[in-house]
């Protein structure tokens, strides 16, 4: 009589154990890995409407980011400049041949069209943010955006998690600068070892590396970055 | 039969086997890897409300022909959460029209005031007339058609405060106002730095104070 089931399915438990565990490790990996800010985010280096390039003006003729992005330490978004800042000194500049890498900026401030930049870093909607205060703490540009004066077109050089903003909030202190350091790109981690942002006088708001930490009371004029309350972030 | 019968499933789940692994290297190659530059907009496996139907400064409406969803103002608009009472400060002019030669009453002269306005000359005016004011910035070094004037000539030293005031907030010849980038007590903080720069080209050695002095002949900060 012939068997019911032939004699590859005795290999079938087999299969299945040894399978099984390597596709569930697969699976676990993809989203580990595919899933994370770290890989749909980073990295993003939109087409942009100008050929801007922050390293020409950021990095080579050295412009202080305040000088475009100038509401950053009153406001709670770093506003892309209007082009009457561009005009500033290109209505006087005359570039030769790259003049008509110019040319977008100067038809729109003469009222053609707006110039539709598009935008790089993109927090959830759901998420606060606030620019002014990060500055204002004395967080520098580059420990978010990374080294614009070296980027021709800006990319998203970090993830922009929640746990990647955890990680600072909950131990700020490598991430602090003296305030008039905060545009400096760069800003090395010898620089940050050096500086210690207790013992500054200087700083605006107070870091007490006591008071960085749950339950701990505080005061306004202490650094005081949301830390294990929801509503710090998402309010 | 029974090994003919083996046989075949097991090609089969051997070839299910390799394409299945086969798709899977293919797809994570095709994925790329953490960090590679990318100018397609990010994908986000699970949006969770991400992208709300809000709209964030500058961000894009598409009811308007601009696609601005921060309007224009219209022409003559007035800011109104700013106290302009304060003629002198707000003007740079007395109550009798003339610039002021000095720092309005409102506006107190220290060290914080010198500080400040050293930084932001050094953010918003350096560029083209250099940190020293003698107007050789890196805007003027890469072919600024009308260079700015050195802040160091005679008819410079001799105009009052108000003056510099007065063309910061509203621009002079090809020099744009820059009341939009710069708040009015900072321009306030760069007028007063202006002048310090102006006194420091012409500074005697007996204008400085005794203790200084020493330490100026000394040559050690």
């Amino acid at each position: 009589m012939a068997q019911i089931f032939p004699r590859w399915t005795n290999k079938i438990p087999l299969m299945v154990g040894v399978g099984a565990p390597v596709a569930l490790c697969g699976v676990v990996f993809v989203v580990w890995y595919y899933f994370s800010p770290r890989f749909t985010d980073v990295g993003y280096q939109p087409k942009q409407p100008v050929p801007f390039s922050h390293k020409l003006h950021a990095g080579q003729m050295g412009l202080d980011c305040r000088y475009c992005h100038s509401t950053v330490e009153r406001s709670s978004f770093a506003a892309i400049p209007p082009n009457a800042t561009c005009m500033n000194c290109h209505a006087n500049l005359d570039l030769g041949e790259r003049q008509k890498r110019v040319q977008p900026v100067i038809d729109s401030y003469e009222g053609k069209k707006s110039l539709e930049w598009v935008k790089v870093h993109m927090l959830p909607d759901y998420a606060y943010f606030n620019h002014s205060v990060h500055l204002n703490a004395g967080v520098g540009c580059s420990s978010c955006h990374g080294r614009i004066d070296q980027m021709d077109v800006v990319y998203q050089a970090e993830p922009l998690s929640m746990s990647w903003c955890l990680d600072c909030h909950r131990n700020p202190e490598p991430n602090l600068r003296p305030h008039d350091q905060v545009t400096n790109m760069a800003w090395s981690a010898a620089d940050a070892d050096a500086y210690d942002a207790a013992k500054d006088p200087n700083r605006k708001r107070k870091f007490d590396a006591e008071l960085v930490s749950p339950g701990m009371p505080r005061t306004p004029e202490h650094l005081n970055p949301p830390i294990s309350n929801c509503s710090g972030c998402h309010r | 039969m029974n090994g003919h019968l083996s046989s075949r499933p097991s090609r089969t789940a051997h070839l299910s086997v390799r394409l299945l692994l086969s798709t899977a290297v293919a797809g994570l190659a095709l994925a790329g890897c953490r960090g590679n530059k990318s100018a397609e907009p990010p994908v986000h496996p699970n949006l969770n409300m991400d992208f709300q139907q809000n709209y964030k400064p500058q961000e894009e409406n598409a009811w308007f022909s601009d696609k601005r969803a921060v309007r224009a103002l219209p022409a003559g608009a007035v800011a109104q959460d700013r106290d302009r009472s304060d003629v002198e400060l707000n003007s740079g002019r007395g109550a009798d029209g003339r610039l002021l030669n000095g720092l309005p009453a409102s506006v107190k002269l220290d060290d914080a005031l010198l500080a400040r306005g050293e930084e932001r000359f050094g953010i918003y005016c350096s560029p083209c007339h250099e940190k020293s004011g003698y107007g050789h910035g890196i805007i003027v070094q890469r072919g600024l058609k009308v260079p700015p004037p050195s802040f160091h000539e005679a008819r410079l030293q001799a105009m009052p405060l108000g003056y510099f005031f007065d063309v910061i907030t509203h621009g002079k010849g090809t020099m744009k106002p820059y009341a939009s980038q710069v708040p009015v007590a900072d321009r306030w903080a760069i007028a007063a730095w202006l002048r310090v720069l102006q006194v420091s080209q012409r500074a005697q050695i007996a204008d400085i104070p005794d203790a200084s002095r020493e330490q100026l002949l000394r040559g050690t900060p």
